[in-house]
């Protein structure tokens, strides 16, 4: 990555941009920047405000990329991802085996973010009202208060998030999807943006609860961690052991990039990014080809459609593109469906996973063309 | 020959226990028999080393081919014993030319190979037999005992190759560490194939077996003899005359004594009168009959006995009737009514009318034969499809330039794109810029329909319709084709932007694009 990062993104609020257009380097397609001949993409006829904008952000999301690679190492599809779910506002399920850095990430997240950050430790004597909140008495008014739980936050952390019971887990559902929580009958609104990261340990299964369907359905992106390569690994270590705090992984010194607000400003401007019916006929087509296809008992409902355009524009805000390509939607094609998907059992005993099956499953849909 | 005199109890005994017996002879005269052989044999193998000293194979097959002539000696040796005349080693010796006269040259070759030559020695040399005689002698004496000599033989041979094998063990064990270590049996055996190899080893490995021989050969040819005893024994019962003789032996004394006695006691008997002889004729059957009255008129009459006897027999416990049911074939006697000679005639009248009708019918046959023929032929081409990849394969290995097979049939129709070469214009960059000012979409679309079709009939990559055009791009990155890329990469990005971010190309694009365009078609005819 060559480009500049913006030395202090958060002291020029996006949403107040002025009409001076940045001249950064444009950022072909689908390319990095060694392209040679990359082409100049040409700036839209009609506000250079809304280009220069978009150019803003994307050099946002991009140093919030360095960033984080600054502090995982060896995972830059993950951290892909998560920018994608931030960008989108999607909610993140990180599964991993432990020790791959799943927790760090998201610290390191919250950390070069500005704004509230909670984490919850799931545990199997968790309540439902330890996440979102209670009413207690209190005596010198002798009124009932309601006390807001840790959901009531930007970023959320929910670790080990399937060891906590199904009614624990079930109280995150109308946070997650309304971003509301209803106590004592009142609807209180979560703070915007509100992001749930969420991680699990896939190999065991001895005192943990799976989740259920419909809590699967509201992670808009299930994201695998695996192990990092050679090379990867090596500077990690390397990095890792020259600390003076053990084991411990130090996210203490990577720079706030971004606020809230700015958060807020980076999905809306995803949102506004132009998508071709093309495009969008491809991301619908894709959700629908898991409903018919013979591996597959169990399909992705519309809201993996919804994520894929989300996940699409998140991409290419992040990618630097003007506009949705139908690479983008591929991209996150996998992270999308593979949690909305239940392989059918015949394919389970012959030892298929559900990525492989997916896998073809996108090598067959045809991309859009014209 | 006298068999009391033997020094072997004579008694039918089995072939194994006959040959045992041997191998007991053998040792009782085992210093007679070893020093004999030694003193015959040693001399000759020396000889024959030095003789054939460049040769040893030679000499040790020499030594070999003589060994009946030497088995004499050890016969002669064991069957003078046999009978308590035990001869001395000088008289034995002096013996040997006289043994070894008769049927030499037969004996060293074409019988040197028989099996039975242990066995068969004491018919030519003890009984002086040859030509026909011996032939038939031994007919007779080798049934049921050649296998046992045979089994003799090829034993023989396997204890002479594992004593000489056990002699070389114990030569190669004494020798001290300090020589073994720079020597090892490849490198003795990589010796004796060369030319100019250590004689004396394989002159050393035939004095070997010269030695064991002679422990070895005498009990083989005991073995031998004994088992043709025991043959003798049987055959000609000499076990029971030993009997007989002994008897004999100890009843000489008495027999006069006996015969003595016998006519004293014979003699006083009285001579009978001659009026005796009128009485002589036999007594009427009605003399025998009861006359008197007091005896024909009993309550029971003889016939009435002879009767309630004949009664008493045919009840129960003297006679026992039983009936017995069972099933048997119904066809039985029809079976049996098939062998008369009419049955015979009709049914070889009706074979001859079944060949007859064979004639007629050998069209059908003539067409069941191109049947069988067509059904073999096409299981073959059958075969010869299935297997076909297999084939190409094959013929791809032995070097034969095969037609490049256009694997898996490029699609024609792209991402909604026709791709084939035939559906697009003969010159694509003119068509391109006769479209670019009035539709610069069509234009563009048709430029990147060229490229997707060239990359997939001449750089044939193996493209799919879900296959998007980052993923196209990344491919033919792998083709490592630095202009091929850069027109690619241009061409996919302002493609993306009109197609997905509806923004059209500027015109100072076009020249550019169809430059490269030529530029690229012009490399790829020229290669």
């Amino acid at each position: 990555m060559s480009e500049q990062t913006p030395d202090t993104p958060s002291s020029a609020p996006l949403d107040d941009v002025p009409a001076s257009p940045v001249e950064a380097p444009a950022v072909a397609p689908a390319a990095t920047s060694s392209t040679p001949a990359a082409p100049t993409p040409p700036s839209a006829p009609t506000g250079g405000a809304a280009a220069s904008q978009r150019q803003r952000a994307s050099q946002l999301a991009q140093a919030l990329r360095q960033e984080l690679q600054k502090a995982v190492i060896g995972q830059a599809a993950v951290i892909d991802d998560v920018l994608t779910a931030l960008i989108a506002g999607g909610h993140v399920l990180v599964e991993g085996v432990p020790g791959l850095g799943k927790t760090l990430l998201i610290r390191a997240l919250a950390r070069c973010f500005g704004g509230e950050f909670a984490r919850i430790q799931f545990t199997p004597d968790l309540m439902p009202s330890d996440i979102t909140g209670h009413a207690v008495y209190d005596l010198q008014s002798e009124q009932f208060k309601l006390r807001k739980g840790p959901v009531f936050t930007h970023l959320l952390l929910a670790d080990e998030i399937n060891r906590a019971p199904a009614k624990t887990q079930a109280a995150l559902l109308e946070a997650m999807q309304e971003r509301q929580v209803t106590l004592e009958g009142r609807a209180l609104a979560v703070p915007q943006p509100f992001l749930v990261l969420a991680t699990q340990n896939p190999i065991e299964q001895e005192g943990t609860y799976p989740l259920p369907e419909a809590e699967l359905d509201r992670f808009m992106l299930k994201l695998r961690m695996d192990y990092p390569q050679a090379q990867e690994e090596l500077a990690l270590v390397r990095q890792v052991t020259r600390s003076a705090k053990a084991d411990m992984l130090e996210v203490a010194p990577l720079r706030t990039l971004l606020q809230a607000k700015d958060v807020l400003a980076l999905q809306r401007i995803a949102s506004d990014l132009p998508l071709d019916e093309q495009v969008l006929d491809y991301a619908v087509r894709l959700a629908r080809a898991t409903r018919t296809w013979p591996g597959l008992a169990l399909g992705a409902g519309p809201r993996a459609s919804i994520a894929l355009v989300r996940g699409g524009r998140a991409r290419a805000l992040l990618r630097g593109g003007d506009f949705v390509v139908p690479d983008d939607v591929k991209g996150c094609a996998l992270a999308v469906l593979r949690h909305r998907v239940r392989l059918s059992p015949e394919l389970d005993i012959e030892g298929l996973s559900v990525d492989q099956v997916l896998q073809q499953l996108l090598d067959q849909v045809p991309a859009p063309r014209l | 020959m006298r068999l009391t005199d033997a020094a072997v109890a004579i008694r039918p005994r089995n072939a194994w226990e006959a040959m045992d017996l041997g191998v007991l002879l053998a040792r009782r005269h085992a210093g007679l028999l070893t020093a004999s052989w030694a003193l015959m044999t040693l001399p000759v193998f020396v000889l024959l080393s030095l003789l054939l000293w460049q040769q040893p194979g030679w000499a040790m097959f020499c030594f070999w081919l003589l060994k009946p002539a030497f088995d004499r000696l050890p016969l002669h040796i064991l069957s003078r014993s046999l009978f308590g005349d035990t001869p001395r080693l000088r008289d034995a010796l002096r013996a040997l030319p006289g043994l070894l006269k008769p049927q030499l040259l037969a004996s060293l070759t074409w019988r040197r190979l028989s099996l039975t030559r242990s066995f068969d020695l004491p018919v030519l040399q003890l009984e002086g037999l040859a030509g026909k005689a011996r032939s038939q002698r031994l007919t007779v004496l080798g049934f049921g005992e050649s296998r046992p000599a045979s089994l003799l033989t090829v034993i023989g041979a396997h204890v002479e190759w594992a004593l000489w094998a056990g002699l070389t063990a114990l030569l190669f064990l004494l020798l001290p560490q300090q020589v073994k270590t720079d020597m090892d049996w490849q490198k003795l055996l990589d010796l004796a194939a060369d030319e100019n190899r250590w004689l004396w080893v394989e002159h050393l490995s035939n004095a070997l077996y010269a030695l064991l021989l002679i422990v070895w050969e005498p009990v083989y040819v005991a073995c031998g003899f004994t088992l043709y005893l025991n043959r003798r024994t049987r055959l000609e019962a000499w076990d029971i005359e030993l009997v007989f003789r002994r008897l004999r032996q100890r009843l000489t004394g008495v027999a006069y004594l006996l015969v003595l006695g016998g006519c004293l006691l014979l003699a006083p008997l009285p001579r009978p009168a001659l009026a005796d002889d009128a009485h002589s004729c036999p007594i009427p059957a009605e003399a025998l009959q009861p006359t008197s009255k007091r005896l024909t008129h009993q309550a029971l009459t003889s016939d009435a006995a002879h009767q309630a006897i004949e009664g008493l027999l045919g009840e129960p416990p003297f006679s026992n009737t039983q009936t017995v049911t069972r099933w048997r074939f119904g066809n039985e006697e029809e079976a049996e009514e098939a062998g008369d000679p009419a049955a015979i005639n009709g049914f070889f009248e009706a074979l001859r009318k079944l060949m007859l009708l064979g004639k007629h019918l050998e069209g059908l046959a003539v067409a069941l034969k191109v049947l069988l023929w067509a059904t073999l032929i096409g299981l073959l081409a059958l075969l010869l499809w299935r297997y076909r990849e297999w084939w190409f394969a094959f013929a791809r290995r032995l070097g034969r330039p095969w037609p490049a097979r256009t694997a898996s049939e490029p699609p024609t129709l792209m991402f909604g794109l026709d791709v084939a070469p035939e559906s697009l214009p003969d010159d694509v960059a003119a068509e391109v810029e006769r479209l670019w000012p009035s539709h610069p979409r069509e234009a563009l679309g048709l430029l990147y329909r060229a490229l997707l079709s060239r990359l997939l009939h001449r750089f044939q990559l193996p493209l799919k319709s879900a296959h998007t055009e980052g993923e196209v791009l990344a491919l033919q990155r792998g083709l490592d084709d630095a202009e091929l890329d850069a027109f690619a990469r241009l061409l996919t990005g302002h493609w993306q932007n009109l197609a997905y971010g509806h923004r059209s190309p500027p015109d100072a694009l076009r020249a550019q694009l169809c430059e490269g365009w030529r530029a690229l078609e012009r490399r790829g005819d020229t290669a």
